[in-house]
Formats: C-alpha cells, sequence, structure tokens
C-alpha cells in the first residue's frame, strides 16, 4: 500500500501533505482515556482485533476492573504468568473504594506488587503502542487515565551458536543473533568498560526496527561518530529488515563494487574493531553488525591472524591478497596470453595450449566467458538449493565444468584450470563481500583483455586503483593507511606485525589517544639462565 | 552524472585512438615455426625452409583424438630475393600466418655462408619484433639447410628443441662448442674488433631422415650432430676448428663450464682423464715494446676422472705432476686455437675489443691494420693453473704394478 501511495506522490504533489501522513503511519497521539472498555476498544480497533492480541481481564474482586494486555508470542509468557497474572492476584488485599482508592491501588501494584526490573507509567498512547509491540504487557485499571508498562519482552530466540559464514580454527566460537539485546551483550561482555557506548533509535516507519550505534567513548572519532548517527537519522523508509538495508542507505559511494562497509557475525571482530576506533551498528532481526569506518586492507584480514602467531599470519594474509588478484585477473590473463601474447609462454607450453585449442571451435575469450558465466550459475544454484539436492547440482556441475564438457570439444582443458583456480581463489578471500566484488570485475577484465591483451588488464587495473584510492568510508579514504601513507599503521596491513610493535592504533579512524599500549611490551627469555631458585 | 559520464567517455574515447595493440590471434591461427633454414639456390636466390609445429601430434600434449601419425613438424619452402619475402611467400602453401616467437634455431647453409657472407640475413631477423635475437644460430656444415630442418628426430620430438639441447649438453659436457644467439652475431659483425664464431651442424647418413619411419626404429637413419665451430671473417665463413682447436676457442672466450682433459702418462696414450668441473679465463691485454701482447690466464678445477695406469694418488707429488701436465694439454689447445685465428686472420676472442677498451689511444693505432698485422703477429703468453680438487671415489688403483 504505501508503495503505491509514493507512486501517487510524484505524479501529484499537491496531495503530498494528506499522504504523507498516511505514509508515515501516524499512532494516535492522544492520551489515554480514564474508562478501562473505551481503552479496550481503542486497542482492539487499532489493532484489528488481531489474534495474537492476548486480553485477559484480571478481576480482583468484584470492584476493581483489572486487565492486562499484551502479544502472544512476544512476551516471555512465564513471566506474565508468574510476575504480573500471579502477583496481582494475590497482592489485591484492600478493597479500594472510588477514583482516589483505585489511584492509590495503581501506585501500590506499580511499586509493590509488580516484581519486574522495567516497569514504567504512561499515558500517550504512541508510547504504549509502540512498548506493546516489542513485548511489553500492558495493565490497565477502570478509572486511571494511565497504563502500566511492564517488561517482559521474552519468546523464541535463536541460541548463540557459531556464525555459519565466518569459521575460525583457532577462537571463539560465539556468533550473533537476531537479537540485538543479545548481541549487545557479546560485545559487552567482552569490552567491560563503562565507556562503551550504546545509542539506540528506532529506524523504518513501519517496522520501527531498533537500531543501535556502538563505540568507545573516548577512541572513537566523534566526528565519525556524529556523522553515522546524522546518516542514521536521515534515513526514512518503511522498513529495516536486515543490516544490509542500512548498510545501502548510509554508504559514503553507491556506485562501486566494493563494500565501504564491513559486516560480521562475530562478537569478536566487533569487539576487536571497536577497540581501534570503529562504530558498530547493531540492527535488531540480524546477526549481521556492520562495521564503520572500513579500509580496502581489511576485507584481508581475518580475525584469526590476531589469534596466530604474526609470521603465520603475515604469511597468510600475502596467501589471501594473491588469491585475490588470481580471482580478478587469472581468466583476464590467460585470454591475453593465448591471444595476444604467445612470445610470453614457454614454447612448450604454447604447443600443449595450441593442441588443446584445436579443436575449440570458439575464440579463447568466448569459451573463457562460457565458463565463468557457467560456475556462476554453478555457484548460485548450490547456495539456493535445499542440502538433499546440492550432490545432484555438484555431479551435474562436474560434468559441466570438466571432462565432459572438454571431451564435447566445447573447451579446453586448460580453461577448465584456469577456470577452477579462479573459483576456489574466489572463496578464499575471507570476506565474501569483497570476493563477489572481484567477481563482477573479473568480467570486465576478461573483456578488457580480449580487445587489449595486457594492456588492457594493465589499463583496467590503473582505472581501479584509481577508483579505489578516490572511495571514502565515513570520509576515512579507503586505501589507508597505504594511500595516504601511515607509516606507524602499516604494520597491520598485509603484513601483521607482532603485538609488541602495535603500538598505535589507526590513525585516521580514531582521532584521540593513539597510543594502545605500554613500553617494552617485546618479550623475551629471563635474564638469568639459571632456572635455579636461590636459596 | 556529467562527471559520471565523462569518467566513461575519457577512457571511451582513448580507446579509439590506442589501437597499436589490436591484434588479437587465436592459438589456432598461428603456425608456430619452431626453426629457419636458409639456403641459395643457383638462380641466387635465397630459399626458406619454416619447420612449422603440429600441436596436435608432438606427444606429451593431448591429441585431438584422430588416430593418424603425422611428424610432429611440417617443413614448407619458399624462394625469394629477401626473408621477409620468404616468410610472405609462405602463405601461399601454409593455411596459417607464421609466427616466429617461438623460433629456436636459424640455419645457414655453408655454402652461403661461404660465398656471400651472413650479414644480408641478419636484418630481417633483428628488425622484425616478434623474432628473438636470442635464437640460436647455426651453420649446415657440408650440408643444405633445408635437408637439415626436414630431418625428424627421435627423443625431443622437435628438431628445432632437439638442436638446441644437443647444443647446450655438448656445450657444458665437452666444451667443444658455442651456442651462439643470433644477438651475439649481430653484435659482431657490426664493430671490427671481433669476429663472430658460429656452432656448425652436419648430418650423418643422408638418407630418408625426413619421414616418420626413419625414427620409428632404434638407430634412427639420420642423426644431426655437433660439427665444429665455424670460423668468420667479417661476414664470412672462413675455417672450421674442431675438436681440441675448437675447445681452445672456448676456452678463450670463457665460455667452457665442464669437460674433460686427457693426459699421456709414461708412454700411455690418454691415459690419465682429469674432468674439469669449473674454469675462469681471463684475457688481458698488454703492450711491451709498442706492440700488443696478450696475456691469458687460466684457473682451472677439476677432479681425476680416469686412470688407466697404476699410480698412487695417495702422494701429492704425483697429483702435482698430472696438474702440469694437465697445464701442458690446456696450454697447448689455446696456442693451437690462437694460431688457427692468426692464420684465418680472423680476431674471433675480440682481443680487438679488450685493447680498444683498456688502451684506447693506442688502439687508433692499431685498428685500421688489426687483422692483417697485429693481430696476427700478437704475442701470446699463456698461463694455465689447474688444481685437483678430488681423485674420486678411489686413491689407489686397483691395478698393482706401481711405477
Amino acid at each position: 500500500m504505501p508503495i503505491k501511495i509514493r507512486q501517487k506522490k510524484k505524479r501529484n504533489q499537491k496531495k503530498s501533505q494528506v499522504e504523507k501522513e498516511i505514509r508515515t503511519f501516524n499512532l494516535p497521539d492522544d492520551e489515554i482515556s480514564e474508562n478501562l472498555k473505551e481503552n479496550i476498544e481503542r486497542i482492539r480497533k487499532i489493532t484489528g482485533n488481531s489474534s495474537d492480541l492476548i486480553i485477559r481481564p484480571l478481576k480482583g474482586n468484584d470492584i476493581v476492573n483489572m486487565t492486562a494486555v499484551y502479544i502472544d508470542g512476544l512476551v516471555d509468557s512465564p513471566t506474565v504468568n508468574k510476575f504480573v497474572v500471579d502477583s496481582v492476584f494475590q497482592n489485591i488485599d484492600p478493597q479500594p473504594e472510588g477514583k482516589k482508592d483505585k489511584q492509590g491501588l495503581f501506585e501500590k501494584i506499580f511499586a509493590e506488587v509488580v516484581s519486574i526490573g522495567e516497569v514504567k507509567q504512561l499515558s500517550n498512547w504512541k508510547d504504549v503502542f509502540l512498548l506493546l509491540m516489542a513485548g511489553n504487557t500492558l495493565l490497565f485499571i477502570d478509572d486511571v487515565p494511565k497504563v502500566m508498562v511492564i517488561d517482559t519482552r521474552g519468546g523464541k530466540k535463536r541460541n548463540v551458536e557459531e556464525p555459519p559464514t565466518e569459521v575460525s580454527i583457532r577462537g571463539p566460537r560465539d556468533g550473533f543473533t537476531e537479537s540485538i539485546q543479545t548481541n549487545i551483550s557479546l560485545i559487552r561482555r567482552r569490552i567491560q568498560n563503562p565507556n562503551l557506548w550504546v545509542e539506540t533509535m528506532k529506524i523504518g516507519n513501519i517496522t520501527q526496527t531498533s537500531v543501535s550505534i556502538l563505540y568507545l567513548n573516548g577512541i572513537a572519532n566523534e566526528k565519525i561518530v556524529n556523522e553515522v548517527r546524522t546518516r542514521l537519522k536521515k534515513i526514512d523508509v518503511d522498513s529495516i529488515l536486515e543490516s544490509g538495508y542500512i548498510e545501502q542507505l548510509i554508504e559514503d559511494q553507491t556506485l562501486t563494487t566494493f563494500p565501504t562497509l564491513y559486516h560480521t557475525e562475530r562478537p569478536d571482530t566487533v569487539a576487536g574493531n571497536v577497540l581501534e576506533g570503529r562504530i558498530a551498528i547493531l540492527v535488531d532481526g540480524t546477526p549481521f553488525v556492520l562495521l564503520a569506518p572500513v579500509v580496502f586492507i581489511q576485507f584481508f584480514q581475518a580475525v584469526e591472524d590476531y589469534y596466530s602467531r604474526f609470521d603465520i599470519s603475515t604469511s597468510i594474509r600475502f596467501l589471501r591478497v594473491l588469491t585475490f588478484m588470481i580471482s580478478l585477473i587469472a581468466p583476464a590473463l590467460y585470454i591475453a596470453v593465448t591471444t595476444f601474447h604467445q612470445e610470453m609462454v614457454p614454447t612448450r607450453l604454447i604447443i600443449a595450449l595450441a593442441a588443446q585449442r584445436e579443436a575449440v571451435p570458439f575464440p579463447a575469450v568466448v569459451e573463457a566467458m562460457l565458463m565463468e558465466v557457467t560456475f556462476e550459475i554453478l555457484r548460485e544454484a548450490g547456495i539456493r538449493l535445499p542440502k538433499a539436492i546440492g550432490s545432484t547440482v555438484s555431479i551435474v556441475g562436474a560434468l559441466v565444468i570438466g571432462q565432459a564438457a572438454v571431451e564435447a570439444g566445447i573447451v579446453s582443458p586448460a580453461m577448465v584450470i584456469i577456470v577452477s583456480i579462479t573459483a576456489i581463489a574466489s572463496f578464499s578471500t575471507p570476506s565474501y563481500a569483497i570476493a563477489i566484488s572481484a567477481r563482477l570485475i573479473r568480467f570486465l577484465f576478461m573483456l578488457s583483455a580480449a580487445t587489449f591483451g595486457f594492456y588492457g588488464i594493465a589499463l583496467l587495473f590503473i582505472f581501479m586503483l584509481v577508483h579505489l584510492c578516490s572511495l571514502r568510508s565515513f570520509g576515512v579514504p579507503y586505501m589507508s593507511p597505504m594511500a595516504p601513507l601511515s607509516l606507524s599503521n602499516l604494520g597491520d596491513t598485509i603484513v601483521r606485525s607482532p603485538f609488541w610493535a602495535f603500538k598505535q592504533r589507526p590513525h585516521l579512524i580514531g582521532n584521540q589517544n593513539n597510543k594502545r599500549q605500554g613500553e617494552n611490551q617485546k618479550p623475551g627469555p629471563p635474564a638469568s639462565r639459571s632456572l635455579k631458585t636461590k636459596k | 552524472m556529467i562527471r559520471v559520464f565523462g569518467l566513461f567517455l575519457i577512457p571511451a574515447i582513448s580507446i579509439t585512438l590506442l589501437t597499436g595493440c589490436w591484434s588479437t590471434t587465436e592459438l589456432n591461427e598461428l603456425a608456430l615455426v619452431s626453426a629457419i633454414g636458409i639456403d641459395k639456390n643457383e638462380e641466387g636466390e635465397y630459399v626458406g625452409s619454416f619447420q612449422i609445429i603440429n600441436p596436435g601430434s608432438v606427444a606429451g600434449s593431448k591429441s585431438t583424438g584422430q588416430g593418424t601419425a603425422s611428424p610432429p613438424v611440417t617443413v614448407y619452402t619458399s624462394t625469394a630475393k629477401n626473408l621477409v619475402g620468404l616468410s610472405r611467400n609462405i602463405s601461399a602453401k601454409a593455411s596459417r600466418r607464421l609466427y616466429f616467437a617461438h623460433t629456436s634455431v636459424v640455419v645457414i647453409a655453408e655454402e652461403l655462408a661461404r660465398e656471400e657472407g651472413i650479414k644480408n640475413l641478419l636484418d630481417a631477423l633483428d628488425r622484425d619484433p616478434e623474432f628473438r635475437t636470442t635464437t640460436a644460430i647455426i651453420i649446415a656444415k657440408n650440408a643444405r639447410a633445408r635437408d637439415l630442418i626436414k630431418i625428424l628426430t627421435p627423443i625431443d620430438q622437435i628438431p628445432a628443441e632437439n638442436v638446441i639441447k644437443m647444443l647446450k649438453t655438448n656445450e657444458t659436457m665437452s666444451g667443444e662448442n658455442i651456442n651462439t644467439k643470433t644477438r651475439q652475431v649481430i653484435d659482431a659483425l657490426s664493430t671490427k674488433e671481433r669476429d663472430p664464431v658460429i656452432t656448425g651442424v652436419e648430418l650423418t647418413r643422408e638418407a630418408e631422415g625426413g619421414k616418420l619411419e626413419s625414427i620409428q626404429q632404434t638407430e634412427p637413419e639420420s642423426i644431426i650432430q655437433v660439427g665444429g665451430i665455424a670460423l668468420f671473417r667479417n661476414d664470412r665463413l672462413v675455417d672450421w676448428a674442431r675438436e681440441k682447436t675448437a675447445r681452445g676457442i672456448v676456452f678463450l672466450l670463457n665460455k667452457v663450464k665442464e669437460t674433460d682433459i686427457s693426459i699421456d702418462w709414461k708412454g700411455n696414450e690418454e691415459a690419465v682423464v682429469y674432468n674439469m668441473i669449473r674454469q675462469h679465463t681471463t684475457v688481458k691485454p698488454v703492450i711491451k715494446n709498442g706492440k700488443p701482447e696478450i696475456d691469458v690466464h687460466v684457473k682451472a678445477e677439476g677432479i681425476i676422472g680416469e686412470v688407466q695406469v697404476a699410480i698412487d694418488l695417495s702422494n701429492p707429488d704425483t697429483l702435482k705432476r698430472i696438474e702440469q701436465e694437465v697445464n701442458k694439454e690446456i696450454q697447448g689447445e689455446l696456442s693451437k686455437a690462437i694460431e688457427k685465428a692468426k692464420e684465418n686472420k680472423t680476431d674471433i676472442f675480440g682481443f680487438g675489443e679488450s685493447f680498444h677498451s683498456t688502451y684506447p689511444e693506442h688502439w687508433k693505432r692499431f685498428e685500421k691494420e688489426w687483422n692483417d698485422t697485429y693481430f696476427s703477429e700478437l704475442k701470446a703468453n699463456i698461463k694455465v693453473e689447474s688444481f685437483i680438487r678430488r681423485t674420486g671415489l678411489r686413491n689407489k688403483p686397483y691395478l698393482k704394478d706401481t711405477n
């Protein structure tokens, strides 16, 4: 419905005022009435008497009319039963008479009866409805123009499990869930410091999704925090169903395949980044947490790099950059070499390649495109298919990209190898977001290699570099700390220097307080070689 | 929006201007030339033979499924007045464009090199961007280049590759030939201070070497073998050096890697073999009494490879005597080589070059008559220091009659 109205809005500007009101789904902003029946009717009307709306009249005695209202499934039923319904039943002794006594009863229940941490008294319908929909229980008493809002949020949640998209050999096994409270607590447990500040806001006119920004006060750059806050506040859409919505609505540059926000399912990744001065954006209803600002090289860093020793991490990071390059230009190089630069291949190899190509009817570029597209189809099918059919796809896939395709004379064996190594390489990049962008650019590289050979590859590569250098993530240059160069931050880029050399936080990300460790952190053998204790 | 449009427009415009690299050729549109042979016919035209690889028939590369055994190479010949013409005339016969980047050998007929010289042949090779000047150049000794190009070889299936490997192996194992690159010949031709040397290759048993049957037997009907070093004066072949003389030349060019030197021992001819494993030869020009002289210093290191007489090798004096004999032998070879070059008045060692760089002011005097006068009267002081590193796995021979 709202979409339809919005389209209309473009056609007719004059009606915008009325339409805006409908689009924003304004809830009643008036006060609660004294009459219990009226109030209940109001709730029934606005919720359309939905079947999951539970209205439970609690008659303590004949005189007092009390009613609890909650949404089934959003509340924690045992809590409602035990601490709301049961407490009220058991504790109403005095016989209230008249309005004043009822007011007194309300206060008594608020103060003494309901044994739950967070209880509020509200009188504005709008706030009441928002809290009702978030899983709170409402308690109305006849003749009292207020409502008691009891925090009974609960219901079914997924357990904290190992994140399936970011598995590590070494490191914590917990991952974010769909509940924002759980997610914040997972981070808080790692950074037990009052300077870890959380700000929550509701985004999405219809969905009213909780979105929190989380940062370390004193380390995060305040300008960037402000920028994040402003950009989030600016969002005025119907719904936020996943952090991807937020990502696309707040990124600096939309015309790029490179991600300018990092998303992760791992609380330790978020904690590590928050400690470097980054800001985490948590969205209720998704386990994916956004991190900003990010730099290009971050997509090649897995959280495990910090858990294993630096020499190993460094070599693995080099490997990742290599695989990124392979997934980017391997097919393009093959095309360029076989159609332009035959002199660059050792004679024996060019004879082998030429022999393979004798039977292939297509030019190398068509062959490569065919295979790459086939692979992308397979990959896409593999993600969407139910597990039961998955094995069928892998068997059929092995026929399409494999011996059968070669024997059918459609592709050459070398091409199958190239496509396979490209596929494997594109999956070994730790971040899926950057891998998929490489996958897209790969096709551009293949086309430019087919038209200009190595010259084309070099040209496109320069274009890509220039583009990367022009990108910003919340004002931070995407290629930093390489461009602009920051020598003291180069230790955590493609190389991962040992912890005792991590003297400073990333300069451009956090602005205050760059020093992050004490002096002389380098470990060494004991001063005395003798291990004997003196007597 | 304009910016974005401009971002795409600028490369789009430049693309139309930068068409220099526009030369897409699929692999199956190319004929890989592995060797070129150049002869001359009676009419005075060049006869070019192009050895083209049949990728599908080379074992090791995947066959296309047809069972017919065709030879790994095909030879096309054409005639023309110049080299580019040769290549162009092939297009009337071959289905694909000739591609020279993988050419490994250029064969020049001896007759052509003797009578006309090679200087006219090299320009096209040097000028063509595809052709590599690192390609080996050889002389077909007593044969037509065309016949050599046609021979099929058994182990390395592509004949050109076979020849290259043979030259390289022979160069390291015996030190009796040098694998000359086109570039080196061009360099030598462009200066007066050095004359080129090119390895010769000859055919044994000139039979049906171009048929597949010739290699389908344990003893191939025709074999290509190294045939000594061709000495050139300017660009003309003047003489051949073989065996020890050839090795002397290679020594003087400091190109010997490994070789074995046999010496006589108490009347037994070539009874002790010295396996030289490394050497270094320095050539130092000196001027004595206004006359150029050359100091050659060879430092060699080796092991005893074979002893046919009973000698006690644990005795250092014996080893010293062997070393002296080796010195004498090497010295003799070097003198022979220098004598041969002097006879032909061709400075293949580049002595002139070293005089020019060491004594530029004297060189002006030598320059004009270098080959004819100064070089042929050049005195060479040869000093050899050989050293026996090891005697192999055995000190005393099992032969008992010690003398």
